[in-house]
C-alpha cells in the first residue's frame, strides 16, 4: 500500500536550499532520494516553495500564507509504496528532516479511478 | 509552473456525514478532477487516511500524530500545472475543499531550471 511522508522542514532548511555554502542540504536529499528510488519504492514526490509565497483559501477568499502557523512548515512530500506502517515510518526515519524539522507519515487511502 | 493544494479538512465533520453525503463529497472531487484534466492541468493527487492514524518522526523519537494540533488536517492533495500563482488560484477556488475546509496553493519549484 501507498503512504504519504510529509517532511515539515524547519527555517533554517528553507534557507539553506538557496545558499551554496549550504551542499550538505541537497547532498542528504540527492542520496536519501536516490536510496529510495533504487529500492523501487519512491512512487511521486515534490518539494515544494515556502509558504510565504502561496496562498490559502476558505470559503471563496484569498489568504497570503500558510494555513497553520506552525514553528516547522510543509516543505515537500514523497508517495512510496510500503508493506505496513512500520516500514514507511522506517523509510522517512531516514530522511533528512528526521533530524532537523518533523516528519509525518500517513497512509494514502485507495482510489477508484477504473471505471468497472 | 505546478502546484501543490493542500486539502485542510475537519475529519470530524467528515465522519459524521451519512454515506450518500459522503458520496456526494468524493463525487464533487471527481468532477474536479474531470474539470483539471479536461484544461490538461491535472497532475496528480491523493486522499490521505484520518491525520490521527498518522505517525511523527523527528529528532525526540516517534510520536503518534498529527503534526499540528488545528481542527483542520491536511485530508489530501493535488498536485496541478498552471502559467501562474493567479490561475493556481482560480483552480483552487473550484476546488470543493474551498468551500468546506481551507485550501493552501503552494508552488513546487524548478530547482533545476531556477
Amino acid at each position: 500500500m501507498q503512504f504519504a511522508i510529509l517532511f515539515y522542514e524547519s527555517a533554517d532548511d528553507f534557507s539553506a536550499r538557496l545558499d551554496p555554502a549550504r551542499t550538505d542540504y541537497w547532498q542528504g536529499w540527492a542520496s536519501y532520494s536516490r536510496s529510495i528510488g533504487q529500492s523501487g519504492k519512491l512512487v511521486s514526490g515534490a518539494a515544494l516553495n515556502g509558504p510565504e509565497v502561496g496562498a490559502t483559501l476558505k470559503s471563496g477568499t484569498v489568504q497570503d500564507g500558510p494555513y497553520a502557523e506552525t514553528r516547522e512548515q510543509l516543505g515537500g512530500f514523497f508517495i512510496v509504496e510500503a508493506n505496513d506502517m512500520e516500514e514507511a515510518m522506517r523509510i522517512a526515519a531516514r530522511s533528512p528532516t528526521a533530524g532537523t524539522g518533523a516528519v509525518e507519515i500517513r497512509p494514502v487511502l485507495p482510489t477508484t479511478t477504473s471505471e468497472d | 509552473m505546478q502546484y501543490v493544494f493542500l486539502l485542510h479538512e475537519d475529519q470530524a465533520a467528515w465522519d459524521a456525514l451519512n454515506e450518500a453525503e459522503q458520496a456526494e463529497g468524493v463525487a464533487a472531487h471527481m468532477a474536479f478532477v474531470g474539470a483539471l484534466n479536461e484544461a490538461n492541468a491535472f497532475n496528480s493527487g491523493a486522499p490521505l487516511g484520518p491525520a490521527g492514524q498518522g505517525k511523527l518522526v523527528s529528532a525526540d523519537g516517534i510520536h503518534d500524530g498529527p503534526f499540528a494540533d488545528t481542527k483542520e488536517q491536511i485530508g489530501g492533495f493535488y498536485m496541478i500545472e498552471a502559467a501562474n500563482l493567479d490561475e493556481a488560484i482560480d483552480w483552487a477556488k473550484k476546488c470543493p475543499t474551498a468551500q468546506y475546509g481551507r485550501v493552501e496553493v503552494r508552488e513546487i519549484p524548478d530547482y533545476a531550471n531556477g
